[in-house]
C-alpha cells in the first residue's frame, strides 16, 4: 500500500533495528508503584521550584513544581499520595538533582489508562491562547529526548513566523518502539494533537514523517488523517529508513530539503518539529485537560526477560520497571536510558523515568561487542568512515583528536559546536575510538571555559 | 540481580568492523595478484613474499618489544606492508635485500612515527624506495616469467627486438624516448601481455587482470572508495594521451602506461592506504591527480623509467596540507555566517 520512502538526508548509518523485540507488544499499564520520584528538572530551561511541603498530601495531577521563567514547564504528581521528601535523586543527564518523592496511599493504587477521545472533536472550539495555556499548564515538553518546553515551540512568535509543522514519527533509534505503538494505538489523539498544534503555531501545513520500516503506522496514520482531518493540509510522508533521521535537523533536511543554520533553531526557517508522543499529549492536555504525568516507555533489550511497551507514571524508578519485567538475564552488561545510539548508560537503578525517557534498554555483552565492552581503542587509521557517516558534514576524527590533546581552539575551528552527538562516527569507527565521547567532553570544556571567562 | 553493569558514553553498540578486518580485506584483495605472481614466477614469488612478510612482522614485534609498547601485530598491517613490498620487488631479488627492505619499511616507515595510524609515508613504498636508491642494480634486474622460460634468465636491455626476453615495458618506453627508437614496437600482443602478466617486471605488478579483480573486491567491500584509484588512473591516462598525441613516435600509447609498471597496484592498493591519504573526498581527488601526474612526469620527462613510488611518497608528504586545504563545512553553513 504505502510507497517506499524517497526522502532522506546525507550521511547517517544503518544500525540493526531490533524493533521486533517489542513492536508487537501492545501498550500495557506499568507496575503498581508505591513510590515515585518526580524530578524538578525534566526539561530544557529553568529548573522548577517545589510547590509542596514534606508530609503534604497530593492528588493525581496536582502541580508540585513550577517556575515563572518563560522557558520552563511545571511538573505534576502522577499519583494520590503523600510527599515523603524533597531530596536528591540521580538524573539521567544532569547528575544528582532535586526530586519530589511521593509515597502512594495504601489501598489507593492509582493506575491511569490512556485518555480516550470523543468523536465530536472540533478544533474550532479551542482558541490559540487556550491551546497554548493548556499546553503550558500540563507541563508538556518534547517527549522525543531533548525536552524543550512545547509551549515555547508552538506559541505564535511575530519575529519568527512558522509555515511548516513536522510531526516526527521516525523513531530512528534501534530497539525503541514506543512512538510506533502510539501511532498504532492512539492514532486519533495524534491527529487531533496535530490539528491543535498546527492551529496554535499558525503553520499552513503539517507533515507527519514516518520511516518506511513502519508500513503499518504509515497506513494507519494515513487513513486517520483522511478520516478525521481531510482537507486540513496534513500529509503523511514515508521516509527512507536511516539513523539519525529523527534528529530535528536531519528530519527537516529529509522532509523539506532545507538546512537549519548551524547553531540555529528550526523556527529560523519557519519550521516546528514535534514528536508523535508530544502530539498525542497535546490532545490529552487541551481536550482532556490532563497534565503530563504518564508516558509510554519501551522496556527492551536482549537482557530483559519480558520486554514490552508500558504506560507508566513519570517518576517510576528503573528498579520498579525491571522488577515488573521479571528481571534481567545473567548477561546484562549495560542499562541504557534511551536507545543504544544516543541513550545514557546508568549505574543507579533508582533513577526515575522522566518526561523524556522513551526507553530503557538492557544490553548484553554480545550486543555491545567485545572491543567496545573492553573499551579497547586503537590509533586512528584515518579511514574517513566517520566523515562519510557524519550527518552534519563535520570531521569527527579531527575534532576528537583536538579535544584529546586539549586543543579546544582547533576543535572549535573544525566546528565542534555543530555536532549533534548522534554517535554515527563512534558507531562506524574501526579503531573503536569514542569520537562522540571526546566531542561531548570538548563541548563541556568549552562551556566551562566560557563560564569562567564571563565571571 | 545486576552485579556488573557498566557505564560509558553513547553509542553503546558499534559496527562489527575493525582495523584488523580492513587489513584482512586488503590481503584478500591482493590474493589474485599473489596467485598470478606465483604462477608466473613460481618458487621465487613464494619465497620473496614469505620473506618480506616475515621480515615485516618480526620487525614490528621487535620494535614493540624494544619500546615496551603493547603488541600491535593483531591488526595485520605488518602483513599488508610485507605483501605490498614483495609485490613491488623484482622476482629474483636476493633474500637479504628483501629482509632489509621489510625491516626498513616497518622500522623507519612506520614504527618510528608511533605505529599504524601515525606514519606519514606508506611503509611499503618507503621500503621499496630505500631499496631502489641503495641497491639500484639489484632492483632493476628483471627476470622472464617461468611460463616463457622455466630457467627464468635475466632480461637484457640490449636484445631489443627479441620479444621474448626484453626489458620491462617501462624501461622500453624510456629507451624509446631517449634513443628516439620508435615507440610503436609495442603491438597489440605486447599490450595483452602487460595485461595478463606474461612479461618481465616486478612480482605483482605485471598482471593487470589480477590487480583489477582485487581492486574491484575492495571497492565492492567498500574498503576503499573509488575516488583515489579513478583520479590516479584518469590523470595518468590524460597525461599519457597528451604526450601520445604530441609525438606518437616517441611516446607509447596511453593504455600501455596504465597496465604496465606499478600503476594499477599503486592506484588500488597503495595510494588508497587510508593512513597516508587525505580524509575528504575533494582531498582524495587532488591526491589521486597528484599521484597520477607526478608518475607520468617521471615516466615521460624524468630520468627513471618508473616513478610511482616517488609520486606516492611526495603526495603522502603533502597530505596534511591537502587536508587543511579542503576543510569540511557544516551542512548548515558556517556558524553565524
Amino acid at each position: 500500500m504505502c510507497a517506499r520512502g524517497r526522502y532522506s538526508f546525507p550521511g547517517g548509518v544503518h544500525p540493526p533495528e531490533k524493533k521486533d523485540l517489542t513492536s508487537d507488544r501492545r501498550i500495557q499499564p506499568g507496575p503498581t508503584i508505591t513510590e515515585v520520584a518526580v524530578m524538578l528538572s525534566q526539561h530544557l530551561g529553568t529548573v522548577c521550584q517545589p510547590l509542596v511541603r514534606k508530609a503534604q498530601a497530593v492528588q493525581v495531577g496536582q502541580k508540585i513544581g513550577d517556575c515563572e521563567a518563560f522557558v520552563s514547564a511545571p511538573v505534576h504528581s502522577p499519583i494520590n499520595g503523600k510527599v515523603k521528601d524533597i531530596a536528591l535523586r540521580s538524573h539521567p543527564v544532569l547528575g544528582r538533582r532535586q526530586a519530589v518523592i511521593i509515597e502512594a496511599l495504601p489501598y489507593h493504587p492509582t493506575k491511569r489508562s490512556y485518555f480516550a477521545m470523543e468523536d465530536d472533536f472540533d478544533e474550532a472550539r479551542y482558541s490559540v491562547e487556550r491551546i497554548c495555556e493548556a499546553v503550558r499548564e500540563a507541563g508538556l515538553v518534547g517527549m522525543g529526548g531533548a525536552g524543550f518546553p512545547t509551549r515555547v515551540k508552538i506559541e505564535p512568535n511575530p519575529r519568527l513566523p512558522k509555515q511548516s509543522l513536522i510531526i516526527n514519527g521516525c523513531e530512528c533509534e534501534p530497539y525503541i518502539t514506543c512512538d510506533y505503538r502510539i501511532m498504532l494505538e492512539w492514532t486519533r489523539q495524534i491527529v487531533a494533537g496535530v490539528q491543535l498544534a498546527r492551529k496554535a503555531s499558525g503553520c499552513a501545513r503539517a507533515l507527519i514523517a514516518i520511516e518506511d520500516n513502519k508500513p503499518e503506522a504509515i497506513e494507519l496514520m494515513g487513513a486517520a488523517v483522511k478520516k478525521y482531518a481531510d482537507g486540513d493540509n496534513i500529509e503523511v510522508l514515508p521516509l527512507k529508513t536511516k539513523y539519525p533521521q529523527g534528529g530535528e535537523r536531519q528530519l527537516i533536511k529529509a522532509v523539506l530539503n532545507r538546512n537549519v543554520p548551524t547553531g540555529g533553531i528550526p523556527p529560523m526557517i519557519g519550521v516546528v518539529v514535534l514528536n508523535v508522543a508530544t502530539a498525542a499529549a497535546i490532545a490529552e492536555a487541551v481536550i482532556g485537560n490532563l497534565p503530563l504525568t504518564h508516558r509510554v516507555v519501551t522496556v527492551t533489550g536482549e537482557a530483559i526477560a519480558r520486554p514490552g511497551n508500558y504506560y507508566v507514571p513519570i517518576g517510576t524508578s528503573i528498579e520498579d520497571l525491571l522488577e515488573f519485567c521479571e528481571g534481567v538475564t545473567e548477561r546484562c552488561a549495560k542499562v541504557v536510558l534511551g536507545g543504544p545510539m544516543m541513550g545514557i548508560a546508568i549505574s543507579d537503578l533508582k533513577t526515575p523515568v522522566t518526561k523524556t525517557t522513551n526507553a530503557v534498554t538492557f544490553l548484553t555483552k554480545e550486543q555491545i561487542g567485545r572491543a567496545k565492552f573492553a573499551r579497547r581503542q586503537t590509533l586512528c587509521i584515518r579511514c574517513g568512515r566517520c566523515l562519510e557517516a557524519c550527518p552534519e558534514n563535520l570531521n569527527p576524527t579531527k575534532i576528537a583528536h583536538a579535544v584529546k590533546h586539549n586543543l579546544l581552539d582547533v576543535a572549535e575551528r573544525y566546528y565542534m559546536s555543530a555536532c549533534i552527538e548522534c554517535g554515527c562516527c563512534s558507531y562506524v569507527c574501526p579503531a573503536n575510538i569514542e569520537l562522540t565521547g571526546y566531542i561531548k567532553t570538548g563541548k563541556i570544556y568549552v562551556a566551562r571555559q566560557r563560564k569562567r571567562m564571563s565571571q | 540481580m545486576l552485579k556488573d553493569i557498566r557505564v560509558s558514553c553513547s553509542p553503546h553498540i558499534s559496527e562489527r568492523f575493525s582495523t584488523r578486518s580492513v587489513m584482512i580485506d586488503v590481503v584478500i584483495g591482493l590474493a589474485p595478484a599473489m596467485i598470478a605472481a606465483t604462477y608466473y614466477f613460481r618458487i621465487h614469488a613464494v619465497v620473496l613474499m614469505a620473506t618480506c612478510v616475515l621480515s615485516c612482522v618480526a620487525t614490528e614485534w621487535l620494535c614493540n618489544a624494544i619500546c615496551k609498547r603493547a603488541h600491535s601485530l593483531g591488526d595485520f598491517s605488518a602483513v599488508v606492508t610485507g605483501v605490498l613490498l614483495a609485490l613491488s620487488l623484482p622476482p629474483q631479488l636476493p633474500l637479504w635485500a628483501a629482509i632489509v627492505g621489510g625491516a626498513f619499511s616497518i622500522a623507519i616507515g612506520k614504527m618510528v612515527f608511533g605505529g599504524l595510524g601515525a606514519n606519514i609515508f606508506n611503509p611499503a613504498m618507503v621500503g621499496r624506495t630505500f631499496l631502489s636508491v641503495s641497491f639500484g642494480v639489484l632492483m632493476t634486474s628483471w627476470t622472464v616469467p617461468a611460463t616463457l622460460d622455466p630457467a627464468m634468465p635475466a632480461v637484457a636491455q640490449e636484445n631489443a627486438l627479441d620479444m621474448r626476453t626484453q626489458a620491462t615495458p617501462l624501461a622500453w618506453s624510456k629507451m624509446a624516448i631517449k634513443n628516439e627508437l620508435g615507440a610503436d614496437i609495442y603491438g597489440e600482443e605486447q599490450f595483452k601481455e602487460t595485461f595478463t602478466g606474461e612479461i618481465g617486471g616486478c612480482l605483482g605488478e605485471t598482471c593487470g587482470i589480477a590487480l583489477l579483480l582485487g581492486g574491484l573486491y575492495l571497492l565492492i567491500r567498500r574498503t576503499i572508495s573509488f575516488h583515489i584509484p579513478l583520479a590516479v588512473l584518469a590523470s595518468a591516462f590524460i597525461f599519457a594521451s597528451v604526450a601520445f598525441f604530441v609525438d606518437s613516435y616517441a611516446y607509447v600509447a596511453p593504455f600501455f602506461h596504465l597496465t604496465s609498471g606499478g600503476l594499477l597496484l599503486c592506484a588500488f592498493f597503495i595510494a588508497t592506504d587510508p593512513v597516508t591519504a587525505p580524509l575528504t573526498r575533494r582531498g582524495m581527488w587532488l591526491f589521486g591527480i597528484g599521484v597520477g601526474t607526478i608518475t607520468m612526469l617521471i615516466r615521460i620527462v624524468g630520468e627513471y623509467p618508473e616513478g610511482i613510488m616517488f609520486a606516492i611518497l611526495l603526495m603522502n608528504a603533502v597530505t596534511p596540507l591537502i587536508d587543511r586545504l579542503f576543510k569540511r563545512v557544516p551542512i548548515g553553513g558556517k556558524p553565524g555566517g
